[in-house]
């Protein structure tokens, strides 16, 4: 009795490979009810027991589901109609969308607030009426460089004189600019030419 | 007999689960292993510098600047770095330096965001590719990004406008520093600070501060790789595929005007006469420079001048035109509004 125990012992485990051992235990009952109290202690032990030995209430179940009556025609439910059943998950999964779409915007929102500029409509710094003597404070005016800016149009003669003006210290600047690209070019090119004569 | 067996059959399993478990912790330090070896070759190599023996806490401020030329004409590296202006988007850069086989020099400075810019340079010749620009190629002999060529190439040209402070030690980009100030002479130009390299010697951070020292521009170094051969990208560039270097010849005109007033050690290096590009005007010009600042001086005839006087900071430059009479002159540098509205006022006829 001993050896069967251990050898049911051992084919829990997955360690024996004798096929007809399988049919010696199904025909007894001693070493089934053995056998399902050796689970319910290896899942206990694992704790994983959800079922407790005193509580094996499988057989009480078997014995109910064998005495209801079987149900031929299911009462039918508004879910169940085909086109309900269709709609609805749709409009929940679109609700999921609005969801998902609203934490999307919120985020643009969120981010575009942190990148705004401090003074987005100055494109650079006007001096704070720098002191410098002998020179009339209030003749510095402010003017945007930049190109792509739109003057407001309430006056047409003020306005083309202050496009010409920025097209004037844009041409300034951007002839700066340029001169020192070419900075070193022409001391360079004097070397060059005393270097290579054949250069053009 | 039949429990000998089980025991036997439990311990071989033991056994074969003991090396499997083995196996699995051991993988994971082959992996790293593996990725230990692949990073080895991306480490900074130091290069032997003669200058690196030298007790570097005795060094002078010239010094330093001597030893970050000495490796920037030298060694191959690759530099990242972030210009910030006030109120400006930072703007990334890549740098690349090389000394190829032949013993030219080749450099490459690459905008990184948006349409992007390129410079590339063998020996002294410039080509520059831009949006919306032809690509043309000049001759010179550094790239003119945003950092001072002569400042990373020829500090001794500074001395006659700056002088070189040692501050002390500090750490920059996760290296430790050397920070040095660089002074203008006459207190009429901004002011520098920067942080070189104590191992290598490379430019880790530049800050420009105007006279009440707050910052204006700053050049910050991210990433530093300086490596015993070049980099595969100077491989991949056929010279003969870039523009012809256009030649720039000089031609000196005689100005009726002269600049009476300078800061100390700024000389001028140009005087032409010629007409501006985009609106066509004529315009006389002078530019002068002091290694680490440029300024245009712009004589123009008062008609079709601005109507008013006007001072503006446009990014780090001043701009400051004055109608004086029948002229317009206007000085456009990074130098502050004082100092530009001195050298416009010191402008009188020649010969005086």
């Amino acid at each position: 009795m001993t050896q069967q125990h251990e050898k049911l012992s051992a084919f829990m485990d997955g360690e024996l490979d004798d096929s007809g051992f399988v049919d010696s235990i199904k025909n007894d009952s001693e070493s089934l009810a053995k056998w399902r109290s050796y689970h319910v202690i290896r899942s206990g032990l694992r704790k994983e027991a959800s079922v407790m030995p005193e509580f094996d209430i499988t057989a009480q179940v078997a014995a109910a589901l064998d005495q209801e009556p079987t149900v031929l025609a299911p009462k039918s439910k508004w879910k169940s109609l085909p086109v309900v059943n269709k709609v609805v998950p749709f409009l929940r999964q679109s609700g999921q969308l609005a969801v998902a779409a609203s934490v999307a915007a919120a985020v643009i929102l969120g981010v575009q607030q942190v990148n705004q500029q401090p003074a987005a409509e100055e494109p650079f710094t006007t001096f704070q009426t720098p002191v410098i003597p002998g020179m009339p404070q209030t003749g510095m005016a402010p003017v945007s460089l930049e190109q792509s800016n739109i003057v407001p149009n309430n006056r047409a003669g003020d306005s083309d004189a202050l496009l010409q003006k920025r097209r004037q210290i844009n041409a300034l600047l951007a002839d700066h600019e340029q001169q020192l690209k070419l900075k070193q070019a022409e001391e360079q090119s004097q070397r060059a030419a005393e270097s290579e004569p054949n250069q053009p | 007999m039949q429990a000998f067996f089980d025991v036997k059959q439990r311990t071989a399993r033991a056994v074969r689960l003991l090396f499997l478990t083995t196996l699995i912790s051991a993988a994971p330090a082959v992996i790293y292993a593996q990725e230990d070896s692949q990073r080895e070759p991306e480490r900074i190599t130091e290069p032997n510098l003669s200058v690196a023996e030298a007790p570097r806490q005795n060094l002078s401020g010239l010094e330093w600047l001597e030893r970050l030329a000495q490796i920037n004409r030298t060694s191959n590296f690759e530099v990242s770095f972030v210009l910030t202006r006030a109120g400006q988007e930072m703007t990334p850069y890549l740098w690349r330096h090389a000394v190829l086989e032949d013993g030219l020099e080749a450099e490459q400075l690459n905008l990184q965001n948006g349409p992007g810019q390129e410079m590339i340079r063998l020996g002294n010749v410039v080509s520059v590719f831009e949006p919306d620009v032809q690509p043309y190629s000049i001759y010179a002999s550094a790239i003119s990004g945003p950092l001072p060529s002569d400042l990373l190439y020829n500090p001794t040209a500074l001395t006659d406008a700056y002088q070189f402070i040692t501050i002390g030690r500090t750490r920059v980009s996760g290296r430790a520093a050397q920070q040095l100030r660089i002074v203008s002479r006459d207190n009429k130009r901004y002011n520098y600070q920067a942080w070189l390299d104590e191992e290598t010697g490379m430019l880790l951070k530049l800050d420009m501060v105007d006279l009440q020292g707050s910052l204006l521009e700053q050049i910050q170094v991210t990433a530093v790789n300086v490596s015993e051969q070049p980099s595969p990208y100077f491989s991949r560039i056929n010279p003969q595929a870039l523009p012809g270097a256009v030649a720039m010849t000089p031609k000196p005109r005689q100005h009726q005007w002269e600049v009476k007033f300078l800061p100390v050690g700024m000389e001028e290096i140009k005087r032409e006469t010629r007409r501006l590009a985009m609106t066509g005007q004529v315009v006389e010009y002078k530019l002068f420079s002091d290694g680490m600042v440029d300024v245009s001086v712009y004589v123009q005839p008062a008609q079709d001048s601005l109507d008013s006087d006007v001072v503006l900071r446009h990014s780090t430059n001043t701009f400051l035109s004055l109608t004086n009479g029948q002229v317009q002159i206007t000085i456009i540098g990074k130098v502050p509004p004082q100092t530009a509205y001195e050298i416009a006022h010191s402008i009188g006829a020649a010969g005086e």
